[in-house]
């Protein structure tokens, strides 16, 4: 039974009833030597208690993949400690690997050759379980992620949301109790992606996995996750749950569409406040300001000055993919 | 404890009756190399109609060529090219599997293994040279009949020997797949060196006694010997045995190594599973 006994030694030291399911401290990486090195992990840390799903944002080349693949040891770090399930993955790999399953960047991570049955029990066993240990587990997440007609089906036969869904299965086929899912939803069309970020979320609470997913997704991070951490440039640079994320950014705005705003009236709003974008489509404007109430009636009287009729009027409420764009859009800047 | 249910907050303890064990991993990638076989019997008959044509160019172009010569020699050559089926076979089944599972996004999973990475792609190797052994032994009963050779069949001798000198090639096998996950599109490359298995297998052991340390060497001479004068392996001289079986483990754990080395430098890179 490989490297059983090393794990039980770490989390005897560590106490597992206390210790977050995920630890990370100083993670850094660096690609390359002198001038033409990227940092691409810069002095990451975080932790993830157990249970939770957080999800990782960033924008391409932020270094969210470089994370995920330095935590689970893919990757070896220049600097830092990782602990999952208070095992540390660099120096007894083994023994955490026993824990933490992954999905990596959207792909297909299984068999198409074989059965969706046969992946399950095959990365089951290769993830250091037996197969006939869990296949009441399997049984049960085929029901879940509509899989059960497909069982004996080879993979290769079946269409890229269900390839997708057997790619998830064999993940959570294993005993990990940990689990990092790289853009779960890539290539989804709208109702797969809403049916399997449904079928996540039921399955998360009922193993109480602890889930770090990488997304481009907005709707999934949002549906999915407790807590977001947002990279840019191999930092962290916002780390909180989507609802205080979006509070802190919660700045009013309003949208006004109208089709006589002449380039006056428009000079005359952006000189009267400090974030207005505009955008003409044909004889048809629309501006949006940010501002708070009192704003807003300044902004009617300037409307009003001009002779602008109103065809609409809207407030704006900020949402993660906002955030997420002014977030990062101030690491670009800095 | 872990059934699929909520555990309550802590980490899990390991519960030894459900963890597998490195025979459950053997089981496990020989059924699916069994799997493969009996779904898709079309890329093993098409291996053996390769091999067999090919053979058959060699022999009968041969004997076209240089006559009652080449005849003289068909034991030999039907002895050698038995063995260089099995070793193009044991060569390539580690870096062959290794590009791969890296086009299929598997080799990830491959790694995160709690029974270690270099483990798991040895027992995949010698998964798939068990199935090379059974295509082997397939190409040989077909070139025996074409040929009207005879050959002496001492199964135990022939296994053992034939084993040992296949350990030497998984030897480089683990090596070049250390290279490929290394440099991935550098497989077909390493490829060619399967060529040069035809002057391993035909280097003369016996004459030169430092050739029988490199791979093939010595355990094709011992075969020759076994399979066309009828030696068996208790009759084998003991340095003969000695320098076969060291060469078979010298190999195996100088390809290993280079395989953990290569492995760590690709994690460094942070090109492991990157094509």
């Amino acid at each position: 039974m490989p490297a059983q006994r090393g794990r039980e030694e770490s989390v005897a030291r560590e106490g597992p009833e206390t210790t977050p399911a995920i630890v990370v401290e100083g993670l850094s990486k660096t690609f390359g030597k002198g001038e033409s090195a990227v940092v691409a992990v810069d002095d990451v840390s975080f932790t993830v208690d157990r249970g939770s799903v957080v999800g990782l944002l960033g924008p391409n080349g932020a270094g969210k993949t470089t994370i995920i693949k330095s935590i689970l040891g893919m990757v070896l770090p220049d600097a830092g400690t990782v602990r999952i399930d208070g095992i540390d993955v660099h120096a007894d790999p083994r023994a955490a690997y026993r824990h933490v399953d992954a999905m990596l960047e959207g792909a297909r991570n299984d068999y198409w050759r074989l059965t969706v049955r046969e992946n399950l029990r095959y990365f089951a066993t290769i993830s250091g379980v037996k197969p006939d240990a869990v296949a009441d587990r399997h049984e049960r997440l085929l029901a879940q992620l509509d899989l059960a007609e497909e069982a004996d089906t080879p993979v290769r036969e079946l269409s890229r949301g269900m390839k997708q869904k057997v790619s998830l299965a064999s993940v959570l086929a294993t005993d990990a109790d940990v689990v990092f899912l790289d853009e779960p939803t890539l290539g989804l069309d709208v109702e797969s992606s809403r049916t399997l970020r449904r079928e996540l979320r039921r399955i998360v609470a009922e193993r109480n996995l602890t889930v770090v997913v990488s997304s481009h997704d907005m709707d999934v991070i949002e549906d999915v996750c407790d807590r977001v951490i947002i990279v840019g440039e191999g930092r962290i640079v916002a780390d909180d749950t989507v609802a205080n994320l979006l509070a802190g950014f919660d700045t009013q705005g309003y949208r006004v569409v109208s089709r006589d705003i002449d380039e006056r009236t428009v000079g005359a709003v952006e000189r009267a406040f400090d974030r207005v974008t505009v955008e003409r489509d044909g004889d048809r404007t629309e501006l949006s300001v940010e501002t708070d109430s009192s704003g807003f009636y300044r902004l009617a009287g300037i409307l009003e000055r001009g002779g602008v009729t109103l065809d609409s009027v809207d407030t704006i409420e900020p949402d993660l993919e906002e955030v997420f764009l002014r977030v990062t859009g101030s690491v670009d800047d800095a | 404890m872990r059934d699929g249910t909520a555990d309550g907050g802590g980490a899990p303890a390991p519960d030894p009756d459900r963890q597998a064990g490195y025979l459950d991993l053997l089981r496990a990638v020989g059924y699916r190399e069994y799997l493969l076989f009996v779904r898709y019997p079309a890329d093993a008959v098409g291996g053996i109609v390769v091999s067999l044509i090919f053979f058959g160019l060699l022999f009968f172009g041969g004997r076209a060529i240089a006559g009652q010569a080449l005849t003289d020699e068909i034991e030999g050559i039907v002895v050698g090219y038995f063995l260089w089926t099995l070793s193009v076979g044991a060569y390539s089944s580690i870096s062959n599997d290794i590009g791969s599972e890296v086009q299929w996004g598997t080799l990830e999973r491959h790694f995160m293994t709690p029974f270690g990475f270099a483990p798991v792609a040895f027992a995949k190797g010698v998964a798939k040279v068990v199935r090379t052994f059974l295509i082997s032994v397939v190409i040989l009963a077909v070139m025996l009949v074409v040929t009207g050779t005879t050959l002496q069949l001492d199964l135990l001798t022939i296994t053992v020997v034939a084993v040992l000198a296949v350990c030497s090639v998984l030897g480089l096998g683990f090596a070049a797949g250390g290279v490929a996950v290394l440099y991935k599109r550098i497989g077909s490359w390493l490829n060619l060196l399967q060529f040069g298995f035809v002057v391993l297998i035909s280097a003369p052991a016996f004459d030169l006694g430092w050739t029988r340390l490199l791979p093939l060497v010595q355990g094709s001479a011992l075969l020759q010997r076994a399979m066309i004068d009828g030696l068996v392996l208790w009759e084998m001289p003991l340095l003969d045995l000695s320098v076969l079986l060291g060469t078979a483990v010298g190999y195996v754990l100088a390809g290993y190594a280079v395989f953990a080395i290569t492995t760590k430098r690709a994690r460094r890179l942070g090109v492991l599973g990157d094509y």
